[in-house]
């Protein structure tokens, strides 16, 4: 599996999701993207997105206040 | 079992609750504020205040200018910071979200990353300052408080506001990414 | 403990449309400090004492002490952003934070309208924020969104990332008051040359039930749209 990652700490909305986007435009599907954010909106609005274009999320918080978005690129 | 762990604990205070939920309370407290208060909640109009205390304190004179001369903002400047009450409820909104934040285990100083992020904030923060002056409020006085007020002012707020947003949007993709 | 890979503790967002929920909230910190909490709580007695104490002298700053506390908290919890819900749906397409903008100002409408209405019948002020409108409110709102946008964030929504302990934030809250003082001071040019003297308040120019009819129209008019353009987009990219 082949993973990307995107480093969006210390962005505020709605860079991490505009970056994320781009990001995912370029790559294939069944590519994983690990989005590294600690803005408490974007752990929000990320997951919602994808949600609406049919990709597979799952949010970890690794640290306090720091979370990595997993996304499954499924098309 | 640790607290962490607790069902309770997630959805009241770890997990995101829905914008549906946080609306509805905003409403209800916008409300509360407004009966016990006499005053609609508005967030803007208390910087000003701040910014002229301290203006004073550097010697100038701010309460010869027009603004400083109407009713409210008179008596807001001449009060003080304690008999000023509406300040207050912004200092609250900062304590609150520490709380907030502190509850969900997710507090963190989140360093400036970029010279851009900079320059957006400080830009960002003088339009903001001026153009809420202008508009006679911001985002919760003219628009939320102004709105619900039926005050045809907040709805032209909205709608100008969304070119504005659509503006700065664009400025924001081309310079500041 | 080795964590499988897909152990979803809880689901996280209920996505209308969809048929599988996708998305879930891994907790599980790979770190050794453990939590905030008893700091929040060491926090909220402190709060509360300065409540108890400003209260003494001023009980009504000690509501709207309160109250502020509950509006950050809640803004905090709820991921609120009125910048969000004015900037997202033409640069992102998410419309959601659009609609809850609409339930909350809806909401307030209702108390503020009852309010407002026995103020009238009663023939003093009307309560609420009724300020002129003019040119200088279509140029401030055009200032104050570009200013959002790029600051990433309103007046609220500042104040609150301040709280989260965002750096950036509190530069914007810096610059914002400065901002605030440069427009007090062109108040009166604004004032003298385009404002008119009192507001316009829908129901002394429409009557009361038009008033309240035209009003919560265009709330649902809005969220329609705003639902429509949601959906729209989506099939678009999707």
């Amino acid at each position: 599996m082949i993973e990307q990652r995107l480093d969006c700490l210390g962005e505020a909305c709605p860079v991490p999701l505009i970056k994320a986007k781009k990001k995912l435009s370029n790559m294939k599907s069944g590519e994983v993207l690990i989005i590294k954010v600690d803005h408490s909106c974007a752990m929000n609005n990320i997951p919602e997105w994808a949600n609406k274009e049919g990709y597979h999320v799952n949010i970890k918080e690794v640290d306090l206040g720091l979370w990595e978005i997993y996304l499954i690129k499924t098309k | 079992m640790s607290i962490k762990d607790n069902v309770y604990y997630k959805t009241f205070l770890k997990e995101p609750w829905p914008y549906a939920v946080g609306a509805v309370l905003l409403g209800l407290l916008n409300i509360s504020m407004l009966i016990s208060t006499g005053d609609a909640w508005g967030v803007t109009s208390h910087f000003a205040t701040w910014a002229a205390w301290i203006y004073q304190s550097i010697g100038g004179q701010p309460e010869a200018w027009l603004y400083f001369q109407e009713k409210g903002n008179a008596a807001e400047l001449a009060n003080g910071f304690l008999k000023d009450m509406q300040s207050l409820s912004d200092i609250g909104v900062i304590f609150g979200a520490l709380l907030a934040t502190l509850l969900a285990s997710q507090f963190r100083v989140k360093k400036i990353k970029s010279w851009k992020q900079v320059a957006g904030a400080i830009i960002g923060g003088l339009l903001m300052g001026y153009g809420a002056r202008l508009s006679f409020g911001c985002n919760i006085g003219t628009l939320f408080s102004g709105v619900a007020s039926m005050s045809l002012h907040g709805w032209v707020y909205w709608v100008f506001i969304f070119i504005g947003a659509w503006i700065g949007g664009k400025i924001l993709l081309r310079y500041l990414i | 403990m080795d964590e499988p890979k897909h152990l979803f503790h809880y689901t996280f967002w209920k996505v209308k449309i969809m048929t599988e929920i996708k998305t879930s909230i891994n907790i599980k910190t790979n770190k050794k400090r453990d939590n905030q909490i008893f700091i929040g709580i060491a926090l909220l007695v402190a709060i509360i004492g300065i409540g108890f104490f400003i209260g003494n002298h001023q009980p009504k700053s000690a509501l709207l002490w309160g109250l502020g506390t509950a509006a950050g908290f809640i803004l905090q919890r709820s991921r609120f952003c009125f910048a969000a819900s004015l900037r997202d749906p033409l640069l992102t397409g998410g419309v959601s934070l659009t609609k809850a903008v609409v339930i909350a100002i809806a909401t307030a409408s209702v108390g503020f309208a009852a309010f407002q209405y026995l103020a009238a019948v009663k023939g003093s002020v009307i309560p609420g924020n009724i300020d002129p409108v003019g040119i200088h409110t279509v140029v401030g709102a055009v200032l104050f969104g570009i200013g959002m946008v790029i600051a990433g964030g309103c007046a609220s929504g500042t104040l609150m990332r301040v709280g989260e302990g965002s750096l950036m934030q509190m530069i914007t809250l810096v610059f914002f008051i400065i901002g605030s003082l440069w427009g007090a001071k062109n108040f009166g040019w604004w004032s003298i040359n385009f404002m008119p003297k009192q507001g316009v308040f829908l129901p002394d120019v429409f009557g009361w039930p038009l008033a309240i009819a035209i009003h919560f129209t265009l709330l649902l008019a809005i969220f329609i749209l705003a639902d429509w353009f949601g959906s729209k987009k989506n099939n678009e990219e999707g």
